[in-house]
């Protein structure tokens, strides 16, 4: 009777184990989402600003970014990110809080995404498969686009 | 909007984490959002009203010194009510990775978007290596981390494979700009300043005692004021007793006196060798609109503007130190110079500068938060 007892004991520990890991690569997956929908957006605030610039090759480069497919759009960040640097600090004064808010995105994102990636590689995950209804998260492999000196990075 | 803030150490003991939460939470609300402050604070001890007490706090060696830290079951029971109870737009954590307060909220928190704070470089250790399955557990949490300093950032992206956002430690300038000097000084023949503990070598005193008695030669009114704890006598049994006796040492001081000592002299010397992050003390003399003399440190450097907010000289070199340190004793115009722009650069650290640079972070962690319905993912 006490072998019962133990089984099922067992049983309930390793399901509620297996069930706390479940949910936690759940939530790691869909902070990957929310912190990607946020970068996007940021990403979008700054190219919008861009396009009200003087300078021609900021302004190309911003509407590149804001139409570009989703396979280019990381070199087109970066296209505008040179193009602002390269732009005189005073034509693109409207730019850097977005920019700085940008770099903030794709920090918190990247962030999530390694640890999404970590804990998709433990065993008992790639061993029950649970997180076979999450696709594989991306880094969005921008270069950094802080423009000024100040601020973090 | 509705933060609350976990402070890991108690507030009767003076420390930066516990100066910086408090100052945070008081420019927040100067600023118009709610805040509650969560603190370890033995019963009878009074405490700001937006501080609410977490139940005693154990002293615990740490670090160095000691820190008195709140944990176990009790202390988890009462943050899991305030977290609950609070209804937080957003959890600001401090030090998360100490078994504290902060730890506990951080797993305790819910759908919450949490923001942590690193204020210190850690050291690893075999303690933190036993346990790293928890402190990955107390990271994946976190949706946003700031680092006071690049070395603080340092530390997370080299041990904990990550990354943080560089937000300095503010300092309220209108407490250092409207402190009263104190009686009787600069006086006629002006003064210098040093504060900290000036028996440790990297804290640089030796190297101003040298070049203090090459300037005050030939200043017959130059005096030393010095502050920070130590035995004076270790430092003075060499100096002849006529320059001993143009030294002041004042011992420990509390954060208004010092307000009141930086006010008191005509340059503050900050002659550091070395293991210094940030150097706090110099945006406060720069707040206090006084002149700053300091070793070309890379921390130092960065908080000078590059050497423009102030004089920087070879680390270590009291040759150096002394011959910076007589063109400013010497010049009032360049003190003014020097003060003008040191007021300009403390602006930048001023509170609520800073706070606007935190409140940006809480916006983006909330931003990012997922909620019913998120949008798409990368693929």
């Amino acid at each position: 009777m006490w072998v019962v007892v133990g089984v099922v004991s067992a049983v309930v520990l390793v399901a509620t184990y297996v069930t706390w890991i479940a949910s936690r690569v759940d939530r790691l997956h869909g902070r990957v989402a929310a912190t990607y929908s946020a970068l996007d957006a940021q990403s979008v605030r700054r190219a919008a600003a861009a396009t009200a610039s003087d300078v021609a090759e900021v302004q190309t480069a911003a509407k590149a970014v804001l139409g570009a497919h989703p396979d280019e759009r990381e070199v087109a960040e970066n296209d505008l990110t040179r193009a602002l640097r390269d732009a005189s600090s005073a034509t693109v004064t409207a730019v850097v809080e977005p920019s700085r808010r940008l770099a903030l995105a794709r920090q918190v994102h990247s962030d999530v995404v390694r640890d999404a990636l970590a804990v998709r590689r433990r065993w008992l995950v790639r061993l029950l498969r649970l997180s076979r209804r999450h696709p594989e998260p991306r880094f969005f492999d921008i270069d950094d686009p802080t423009l000024d000196e100040s601020g973090g990075m | 909007m509705r933060i609350g803030i976990v402070c890991p150490y108690s507030f009767e003991v003076p420390g930066g984490v516990q100066r910086h939460v408090q100052d945070l939470a008081e420019t927040l609300i100067a600023l118009g959002h709610e805040v509650s402050v969560l603190a370890p604070a033995d019963e009878d001890v009074v405490v700001p009203p937006y501080v609410v007490p977490a139940g005693r706090a154990v002293p615990v060696p740490y670090n160095g010194s000691v820190a008195r830290l709140a944990f176990g079951p009790f202390s988890a029971a009462r943050v899991r009510r305030w977290v609950t109870a609070g209804a937080f737009d957003v959890v600001h954590v401090h030090e998360p990775l100490t078994p504290s307060l902060a730890l506990l909220a951080v797993l305790s928190v819910r759908d919450e978007p949490v923001v942590a704070t690193f204020h210190t470089a850690m050291t690893r250790s075999r303690a933190m290596h036993a346990i790293s399955g928890v402190l990955q557990l107390v990271l994946e949490r976190i949706t946003a981390r700031i680092a006071v300093s690049a070395l603080a950032r340092k530390v997370q992206v080299e041990h904990l494979g990550g990354g943080a956002w560089e937000i300095p430690n503010g300092v309220s300038v209108s407490r250092f700009a409207d402190a009263r000097p104190l009686p009787g000084w600069p006086g006629e023949g002006g003064a210098v300043g040093f504060l900290g503990r000036f028996t440790e070598p990297r804290k640089g005193f030796g190297v101003l005692l040298d070049a203090f008695g090459t300037v005050a030669a030939r200043r017959p009114g130059l005096r030393l004021l010095v502050a920070g704890p130590g035995d004076p006598g270790e430092v003075l049994s060499d100096l002849a007793p006529d320059l001993a006796d143009r030294i002041t040492f004042l011992g420990l001081v509390s954060e208004v006196d010092k307000a009141r000592m930086l006010r008191s002299v005509d340059a503050y010397v900050a002659p550091n060798t070395g293991g210094e992050s940030f150097g706090m003390i110099l945006t406060e003399a720069l707040a206090a609109g006084t002149p700053v003399v300091a070793s070309d440190l890379d921390a130092f450097r960065r908080v000078l503007d590059g050497g423009k907010a102030g004089r920087l000289f070879a680390v270590g070199d009291p040759a150096a130190l002394a011959s910076e340190l007589a063109a400013v004793v010497d010049d009032p115009a360049l003190r003014a110079e020097l003060a003008a722009h040191g007021r300009d650069v403390a602006a930048g650290y001023d509170w609520p500068a800073v706070a606007q640079r935190v409140l940006e972070v809480y916006h983006f962690a909330i931003e990012a938060t997922p909620r019913a319905g998120v949008g798409p993912s990368p693929s």
